[in-house]
């Protein structure tokens, strides 16, 4: 399935700057319709009320951090097949490693592009 | 995009200010606490935040600053460095100049600052752990292709693909162990579900339970029991998430005038509404009419203080720079000072907490510097070495009280007597008639200051007058509590806001003005007869002391509503700080919560006057300020 420009996307991170960013970076690739989240409990939440197509998250997060809630979302009968996309600085790629077990559909590295997001956004979803 | 860049950036800012000020206080904690790994982690964090989002916006000294400073805590949060105090002097500067380059991006001046010697400290730093940090941090979009620990790239690739098709397996691995299903009926299955997905481009792929139920492997009830059996999704377990949003300042502020105007609405109303009852009393739709009122009344006084509430913030946002600031101060003069804070979380509004900063820091500099003693002395003393600041606040009724208490040598009254003395502001048969209390406020005079040696942190002789200033205006009060060897406690008294105050309506002529009640001390009824003028300065005794006496009528060209001499007038006693005269006025009206508008187009306290409200009967009065109104006049 390829993804669309009407999918409704999550953006989890804590920092509201990053939000805007990334939303900007999605709206350059035509993607508007876009939510966030500060942490993963949020996001759970948001995730549990409203039909998500796609979650973007941040991995290092206080309270509940990306890896603990793609577990939570894996494990929920209802969500566990939403693509999710890790956003992950160079430091952090022992935690990929632990984010790929733990079922992710891919990682980003920042900073990035509308470009590498768009690359990794045709690899999720035109596998 | 420009704007939203603008609009990104300021946002940036904002978010990262807020970061910064928080990283201060945790590394002073961190130093005292240093095997707190969740105080730790969330520093690393901080840095790493700043760092990510820096390297989208481009602010590449921003990113070389705090990758290397990430990597240091890296080291630290591994064990690999000890956190010792030059190490963290090094961290602290680093952090100094993150706010410095801060500063260059809030100003756009697009100037570089030199991170040479505070790079090479971070690198000295990281280098005692041995290992090489990479100075030169990843700038936008040259994506990670050089070294670090742990696997490369595509490692990671070819581990994502490896993976990626077999996300769903819980529910295999459930009915597995249920016995539903073997090992390789669920492999089948996952192989189908793959097949599945490469071969359908639209719609969703089957779960694996949906298949093996399809297939016959299972039954419909397995997989419903298997998904029930799903590791519980811990939602249940979750605190409430804070929901917050972001308003201007401005906005507020509008709300807040807006309800000004709405409570001054309603007094006026519920003056109208008494008349009425007086003159209408039988009349059937009086009582509704009153009781309407009263529901307006106690709907406004909510409404009000909910607005009050949205302009309130915790005061943990002036307390936050007292951690670091003590521990400069104490490690600059070699003392050993701990800091404790309570009630961070006492909310006040926020034009309070934007002015009570500098009074702060100068009361808490004051302990440290004046109040503590060094180690040895205090050792001397059979005090333990190191000594405590308690900086608290709580709320005690309509007020917010701010307490700095240190337990160092406390005030020496005798010294204090002497230095009066010395400086001639009082005589010694005055000092021995004074209380403790009296002689104490002798301190918040204007020039006097006790430290024998002058220092560079405090004791410049400014200060502890113009704190007491500062706090007036504020409409609060400050007091001190001392104790020889023990100790010594300041209390600042400061009100919940500064737009509705209790003021004294008096009139002048045919005028009404308002003065705050807080700088009232008393009214008194004198005679003018009694006025005696001493060096051109009309004054009077009260209870033998010499009061400066100021005519609001002069101040304002009023002329006198009865001009025949000698009836009686009223004197109403102002405390400005230390400084006390007396305001002569016509007549008392007695008290009323006021709320304070501002005049348009109009410089106010330079004037002495504070605003305007409009009274219950409709009447525009001016709100004094007694701080400044007689200032010309006064005399210190």
């Amino acid at each position: 399935m390829a993804y669309n420009t009407a999918m409704k996307i999550l953006v989890v991170d804590d920092f509201a700057t990053m939000r805007r960013i990334i939303k900007g970076i999605l709206r350059q690739l035509g993607m508007e319709d876009v939510e966030e989240a500060e942490d993963g409990q949020q996001a759970f939440k948001k995730l549990q009320a409203g039909k998500f197509d796609f979650l973007i998250t941040d991995w290092n997060m206080p309270n509940c951090t990306g890896l603990e809630l793609l577990k939570m979302v894996r494990s929920d009968p209802k969500l566990k097949a939403i693509p999710v996309l890790m956003v992950t600085a160079e430091a952090e790629k022992e935690q990929v490693v632990e984010a790929i077990k733990a079922g992710v559909n891919n990682y980003v590295m920042k900073p990035f592009t509308s470009d590498t997001l768009k690359q990794k956004l045709d690899k999720i979803f035109n596998k | 995009m420009s704007d939203e860049m603008d609009e990104i950036i300021s946002d940036f800012l904002i978010e990262t200010t807020e970061i910064v000020e928080d990283l201060s206080q945790k590394f002073v904690e961190l130093e005292q606490d240093k095997d707190n790994q969740e105080l730790v982690n969330g520093i690393f964090r901080s840095v790493h935040t700043i760092k990510g989002a820096s390297g989208f916006l481009g602010f590449n000294q921003m990113v070389q600053l705090t990758h290397i400073t990430e990597s240091v805590l890296k080291k630290i949060k591994d064990g690999e460095i000890l956190l010792t105090p030059p190490v963290m002097d090094v961290i602290l500067g680093s952090i100094d100049m993150v706010k410095v380059l801060l500063e260059h991006i809030k100003a756009k001046d697009g100037v570089e600052e030199d991170l040479t010697d505070i790079l090479a400290l971070l690198q000295g730093v990281y280098d005692q752990a041995g290992g090489q940090v990479e100075v030169q941090a990843a700038p936008a979009e040259t994506t990670a292709t050089t070294g670090g620990a742990g696997p490369t790239l595509e490692e990671l690739d070819a581990l994502m693909e490896a993976q990626s098709d077999q996300l769903l397996r819980p529910v295999g691995e459930i009915l597995v162990e249920e016995g539903a299903v073997t090992t390789d009926e669920v492999d089948d299955a996952l192989k189908i579900q793959t097949m599945i997905r490469e071969s359908v481009d639209v719609g969703e792929v089957p779960k694996v339970g949906d298949i093996l139920e399809a297939t016959n492997k299972v039954s419909k009830e397995e997989v419903k029991k298997a998904l029930s059996k799903q590791p519980p999704s811990e939602k249940d377990k979750q605190p409430q998430v804070e929901q917050t949003i972001r308003v201007d300042v401005e906005r507020l502020d509008n709300v807040l005038n807006l309800v000004g105007e709405l409570v001054l609405a309603r007094n006026r109303l519920m003056k109208v509404v008494s008349n009425l009852e007086v003159k209408y009393a039988d009349n059937a739709d009086m009582a509704p009419l009153a009781e309407l009122t009263a529901f307006i009344n106690l709907i406004t006084t909510d409404l009000q203080l909910a607005v009050m509430k949205t302009r309130m913030q915790p005061v943990r946002k002036v307390f936050n720079k007292f951690p670091r600031m003590v521990r400069d101060l104490a490690r600059s003069m070699q003392k050993d000072v701990e800091l404790t804070l309570f009630g961070e979380e006492t909310e006040l509004d926020k034009s309070i907490i934007e002015e009570i900063g500098d009074p702060l820091v100068h009361l808490v500099r004051n302990s440290v510097d004046h109040g503590i003693e060094m180690p040895d002395v205090r050792a001397a003393a059979g005090k333990p070495r190191g000594g405590t600041v308690l900086l608290s606040a709580y709320q005690e009724g309509n007020n917010i009280v701010l307490s700095i208490e240190d337990n160092g040598k406390g005030i020496d009254v005798e010294m204090l007597k002497g230095k009066i003395l010395e400086k001639g502001l009082a005589g010694q048969d005055e000092l021995e008639r004074m209380s403790e209390k009296e002689i104490l406020d002798f301190i918040f005079m204007p020039g006097f200051s006790t430290a024998t040696i002058v220092s560079d942190v405090s004791g410049r002789g400014v200060g502890m007058d113009v704190v007491k200033t500062n706090i007036s205006k504020l409409n609060g009060t400050i007091t001190i509590e001392t104790e020889k060897g023990k100790g010594t406690k300041f209390l600042l008294r400061l009100p919940l806001t500064l737009a509705i105050i209790q003021a004294l309506m008096v009139g002048v002529g045919n005028e009404m003005f308002a003065v705050p009640l807080a700088s009232v001390v008393e009214t008194v009824r004198i005679d003018p007869s009694n006025i005696k003028t001493i060096r051109g300065q009309e004054t009077v005794i009260l209870r033998d002391e010499i009061v400066p006496v100021h005519r609001l009528a002069n101040k304002f060209f009023i002329p006198a509503a009865s001009s025949n001499g000698g009836h009686k007038m009223y004197l109403v006693v102002i405390l400005i700080g230390e400084k006390k005269f007396g305001m002569m006025v016509d007549k008392l009206f007695g008290q009323e919560e006021v709320v304070i508008k501002s005049i348009e187009g109009f410089s106010n306290s330079s004037e002495g006057i504070a605003g305007a409200t409009i009274t219950g009967d409709g009447k525009v009065v001016l709100i004094l300020d007694p701080s400044v109104i007689f200032v010309g006049d006064l005399r210190a």
